[in-house]
């Protein structure tokens, strides 16, 4: 029986040495590199999962099938039913579409390859999911708002990701006011870093602004919110014109008022006029008196005549004036004319009334017809 | 046209002719001085009675006291014009070596007075116009008294309703002056050149201060 074993033996040594190389094992197949875009999902986002493998054997190898699995992260894709031979040396690369359904946190979806003389590599691939939204902040506004006054608004949008967000734009939102631009865009913002975009808004009622940040991680939009009440209030650097060294003069057909119009506030008041408000009535030759631009702390005379009845014993001044972006503005003095002489109300405009040119004409004839007659008679 | 003393406004050379043959009479002057007076009066009354307004209730007593000076100063006014104008013209005819008496100028004057009469109710006329639509507020210190007061004189004078008065004034003062031409003629014996320019130079010079004042340039 010994040659018999002899034989068995040597033919079982035949056969795995014809067999053996034709199917290396598992160990030849090692994962080179795995990469996920973008790089740190946010909950909900969908992302590209890559996994490159390599044949780092002498002989090929044959793949039955390659899948993802896991939870917090799993795979939206199908996965690879028959990967079929990997020759030796070789890589290849697998790509799964994956969403993050859990919270925040790292992650490992398993990808598995089965191969075809049974057995399967296990790998787990290691995935961020961190939720932190891009931070937007006001770090420019005036102190008061005020109806119709534009006003400039900064806003400041940074990343405190640690994967950069690209297409980001700033979008305002609301009712009751006017807005240019109408958006703004930034752009690319790398990890930590920020933009700032600057609107022009222009209230037209005490409302409230939203101003929406709109960006892209990956291929998945996210929106963060900020919302600025818009109050209306007093500039306290706004133009104060204020009406001192008033004199009041009496003449016929009413009453002339002169005096000083100051700016006592800290910007300039353009187009700045002053006239008679009602029940008084401007009259000429000053119905209203141009000052022009006042800056601040700056001193202009005006002059304004008016008709007001015989009981008045205030007038109102009125000084009307723009800011720098056109907006008009206006503050009333009252003026006393208690002390001073109520003029009569005349016809016209302070001139000789028709009626009194008449008498004189008449008296005129009638004198030129007594001195003519006088020497005729003579 | 036999009218009495009224032919002297139309017919003062044939007046004042047959004047000539009687005494100087000063009666009718007189008379008509009064008048001027009289209504340059009611202009001061009124006036005088805004004034009054202006002070304050304590004070009101002396209103009256204000109102009657005021006319009793208009009423002399009309006599101390009527003989200073006597006065002038007679001093200036002595240049023209006029002859006749005071007496004489001052009737020509006088009579030459009567358009001042027409002048002096146009002229209290528009007065009333003028105060009627005024009103003074009271006040309450001396100080307050006076800037109305000040207030006040300055409107009278810009007043236009008082710069047709003015100028009425001056019409009627020529149709006077046109009188006292043939007045001063016959009283001083002059030649008619003679009588205008003793007529002619110190009424021009009135009426040449009036309208500058009326011009504002005084």
């Amino acid at each position: 029986m010994k040659p018999l074993y002899l034989v068995i033996v040597s033919l079982v040594c035949a056969v795995a040495a014809v067999a053996g190389p034709a199917s290396a094992g598992p160990a030849d197949i090692t994962v080179t590199s795995s990469s996920i875009d973008p790089p740190v999902l946010m909950k909900g986002d969908t992302g590209m999962l890559t996994v490159t493998i390599q044949n780092n054997g002498a002989d090929p190898v044959s793949i039955k099938s390659a899948r993802l699995f896991g939870s917090g992260v799993v795979a939206l894709s199908d996965s690879y039913p028959s990967v079929g031979e990997i020759g030796a040396g070789n890589a290849k690369t697998f790509t799964f579409t994956v969403r993050a359904d859990a919270g925040e946190g790292t992650f490992y979806p398993m990808f598995v390859l089965d191969f075809v003389n049974a057995g399967s590599l296990r790998y787990p691939v290691p995935v961020q999911v961190e939720d932190t939204p891009l931070s937007i902040s006001v770090i420019r506004k005036p102190d008061a708002f005020a109806e119709g006054r534009t006003a400039d608004i900064t806003i400041r949008v940074a990343n405190p990701r640690p994967n950069a967000a690209s297409g980001v734009q700033v979008v305002p939102q609301g009712t009751g006011f006017s807005v240019t631009p109408s958006s703004a865009f930034i752009g690319a913002l790398s990890a930590d870093g920020s933009g700032t975009a600057v609107f022009n808004l222009t209230p037209a009622a005490e409302t409230t602004a939203a101003f929406q940040v709109v960006w892209r991680n990956g291929i998945n939009t996210h929106t963060a919110d900020l919302v600025l009440p818009i109050p209306f209030g007093e500039d306290k650097r706004q133009a104060d014109p204020l009406i001192t060294n008033v004199e009041v003069r009496p003449e016929a057909g009413g009453y002339r008022i002169v005096g000083d119009v100051m700016n006592a506030g800290l910007e300039s008041a353009r187009s700045v006029l002053v006239t008679p408000g009602a029940p008084a009535t401007p009259i000429d030759p000053f119905r209203v008196y141009v000052v022009g631009t006042l800056d601040p702390d700056d001193a202009s005379p005006f002059e304004v005549t008016l008709r007001a009845d015989a009981s008045a014993t205030e007038v109102p001044i009125i000084v009307e004036y723009r800011d720098d972006d056109g907006n008009r503005y206006t503050t009333t003095t009252m003026v006393g004319v208690g002390g001073a002489l109520a003029a009569p109300p005349d016809e016209g405009d302070g001139g000789i009334p028709l009626a009194g040119i008449i008498v004189v004409a008449l008296v005129a004839l009638g004198v030129a017809g007594a001195i003519y007659y006088s020497w005729r008679r003579k | 046209m036999e009218t009495g003393f009224l032919r002297v406004l139309f017919d003062p050379g044939h007046f004042f002719e047959s004047r000539m043959r009687d005494e100087p009479s000063l009666k009718v002057p007189a008379l008509i001085a009064l008048v001027v007076g009289l209504i340059g009066a009611i202009s001061a009354a009124l006036v005088a009675n805004l004034i009054v307004g202006i002070l304050p209730a304590e004070a009101q007593a002396f209103g009256v006291i204000v109102v009657g000076f005021s006319v009793a100063g208009a009423v002399i006014g009309g006599f101390l014009t009527w003989i200073v104008y006597g006065i002038v013209f007679y001093l200036i005819s002595m240049v023209f070596k006029g002859e006749g008496s005071f007496a004489r100028t001052l009737e020509v004057t006088g009579y030459g007075f009567l358009p001042q009469v027409f002048g002096g109710i146009v002229g209290a006329f528009f007065s009333y116009l003028i105060v009627s639509n005024l009103t003074i507020p009271a006040a309450g210190s001396p100080e307050e008294i006076a800037a109305v007061t000040e207030n006040l004189t300055g409107m009278l004078v810009t007043d236009p309703l008082a710069q047709v008065a003015a100028l009425a004034g001056i019409l009627f003062l020529v149709w006077s002056a046109n009188i006292w031409i043939f007045g001063m003629k016959y009283a001083r014996n002059l030649s008619t050149r003679d009588a205008a320019l003793t007529v002619g130079i110190p009424v021009g010079l009135y009426i040449l201060y009036t309208l500058i004042t009326l011009a504002g340039w005084l």
